[in-house]
């Protein structure tokens, strides 16, 4: 446990959180988290620690077990090559899909319109993964379990 | 923050109403929480994959109402009900609602 004293955007951060500060305080808090990744990722955090005491669920006895199986080595190692072999042949049969078709004798306006739906798909899908990097970090109910 | 699925708060008097406040969440498992649970849909048992991610909406929503409240001057919401629907397989939507109130 740390001994050190909270800053003071700790503290405004902390009642924010609560709903402690009056209007004037919310909107300048507000202001100034707009411009602070920094005090953005605090608030997150304090957040996220509210939410994690309140959804706080009692262990079950099945809890346990699933605790066990996830360090089990039989269970990870079967889950990771299952994983492997699911990613690596679904991108394979993607590809040579792709290839035999680029190699056969369709129309090149079909081969064209093939390759744009594909690159379109890989440039939103890489979008929307960005996206959520960019903001995974601020999301406290990631955590939540149940 | 008093939320509450009652009218009212024994021991306590409304003194202010502030009229419907609401809050909603629509959240969705990633593609590998997806297959694990349609793996799960073989064999039965718990689909942890989705309790986790009603959850999640559950408990967002419930904070945009309550942030909601809090924004009207409330310092308490009263018959706070749920109501989920799907907009979309895989995803879970959430609404939470009840009326906004200040206490005396």
């Amino acid at each position: 446990m740390s001994e050190r004293e909270p800053s003071r955007d700790e503290l405004l951060a902390m009642a924010y959180v609560d709903g402690e500060l009056d209007e004037a305080g919310r909107a300048e808090l507000e202001q100034r988290l707009a411009a602070s990744p920094e005090l953005r990722r605090e608030v997150s955090a304090l957040r996220e620690l509210e939410l994690m005491a309140r959804a706080a669920a009692p262990r079950e006895p099945m809890d346990h077990e699933w605790q066990a199986l996830a360090r089990d080595p039989v269970q990870r190692s079967t889950l990771g090559l299952g994983w492997s072999l699911l990613v690596l042949g679904g991108l394979g049969v993607v590809a040579f899909g792709l290839w035999q078709l680029f190699r056969s004798d369709a129309p090149l306006v079909l081969r064209l319109c093939v390759a744009a739906v594909s690159l379109g798909f890989g440039l939103l899908f890489g979008a929307v993964l960005r996206g959520r990097l960019r903001t995974r970090h601020l999301d406290p109910y990631r955590k939540v379990e149940r | 923050m008093i939320l509450t699925t009652t009218d009212d708060v024994p021991g306590r008097t409304i003194v202010e109403t502030f009229g419907l406040v609401r809050g909603s969440a629509v959240r969705s498992a990633h593609f590998g929480r997806d297959v694990m649970a349609k793996l799960k849909n073989l064999v039965g048992g718990e689909l942890s994959e989705y309790t986790k991610l009603l959850a999640e909406a559950r408990e967002q929503a419930l904070d945009r109402m309550t942030e909601e409240a809090r924004a009207r001057g409330a310092d308490a919401v009263v018959g706070v009900r749920f109501a989920s629907s799907e907009v979309d397989t895989g995803a879970a939507e959430v609404l939470a609602y009840g009326t906004a109130v200040r206490m005396e």
